[in-house]
């Protein structure tokens, strides 16, 4: 059988994921971290 | 050269493989000239033959590879219409949106030559229209200027600080969701119907930035800018 176009199946739909991708701020800390550890490193 | 139609041999996937590699690189490139992240964080890589950036954050990473990965099978069934890499301010409205306008031909003629060589270079010009794309939009909130002064400053962020978010949005049919749950679940990673004022952009400024037209898809990018970002 055909689909009706204008059935509900066939509705044009927008979807997203539900999680927020990882934010500005955490990324920076990530960042600074990263490279503080990586300053410890040389000195040692 | 052979004429296969969609049926034959894994055709949808081969598609979907080509095309999902190609938007990991185009959102870790659009998310590094759009300035959605510290340029910190990015790496000179070699994709398509040309310099890229992409991400070592193993957070934002996976993030992105989890979404493709629930995107490819409604691209493997030419069930994603458009799939769009959106930049977000504070309160969640979109203020510019990559739109990658997708569309596969029922009957495909492709040889070896056609996958490897041709589309990898429309891809790349792809790839280089998003590099210099920055040219022909305006600064996304914060300020450039107030983003280089906390830079300096080595500040982490002002306390209450705007910076941009981004999302990626699939254009698809309600029926074709059924093809994402099993994904879904295995990734833990669930989708959801955008609100309107995840979609709904003020006054756009549509800017074309590439098409292509090759034997196995045909693909178009686009632009679309809100008139005040801030």
């Amino acid at each position: 059988a055909k689909l009706d176009p204008s059935s509900a199946s066939d509705k044009k739909v927008i979807l997203m994921p539900c999680k927020n991708s990882p934010s500005r701020e955490r990324v920076q800390l990530w960042l600074e971290a990263r490279k503080q550890y990586e300053s410890l490193q040389k000195g040692l | 050269m052979t004429t296969l139609t969609r049926q034959d041999l894994n055709f949808g996937q081969v598609v979907a493989d080509i095309l999902c590699e190609f938007l990991e690189v185009a959102i870790h490139l659009i998310l590094y000239v759009r300035e959605v992240y510290p340029s910190g964080i990015f790496q000179k890589r070699k994709k398509y033959n040309v310099p890229v950036q992409m991400s070592c954050h193993p957070e934002l990473n996976q993030y992105i590879q989890d979404t493709l990965h629930c995107v490819k099978p409604l691209i493997e069934k030419n069930d994603a219409e458009k799939v769009a890499v959106v930049i977000m301010d504070k309160e969640h409205h979109p203020v510019e949106r990559f739109v990658f306008e997708i569309s596969q031909p029922p009957l495909l003629s492709i040889s070896s030559d056609t996958l490897l060589s041709h589309v990898e270079q429309l891809l790349r010009a792809f790839i280089l229209k998003i590099s210099v794309c920055d040219a022909v939009l305006n600064n996304n909130p914060p300020d450039s200027t107030l983003r280089q002064q906390w830079s300096f400053s080595k500040c982490i962020h002002p306390i209450g600080q705007a910076w941009c978010s981004f999302t990626v949005l699939v254009h698809t049919r309600d029926a074709a969701t059924r093809n994402m749950e099993k994904v879904q679940v295995i990734k833990d990673f669930p989708w959801i119907v955008a609100d309107e004022q995840e979609v709904h952009m003020q006054e756009p400024r549509l800017i074309p930035l590439k098409t292509m037209t090759s034997d196995i898809v045909k693909m178009q990018l686009y632009v679309e800018e809100r008139a005040q970002k801030t």
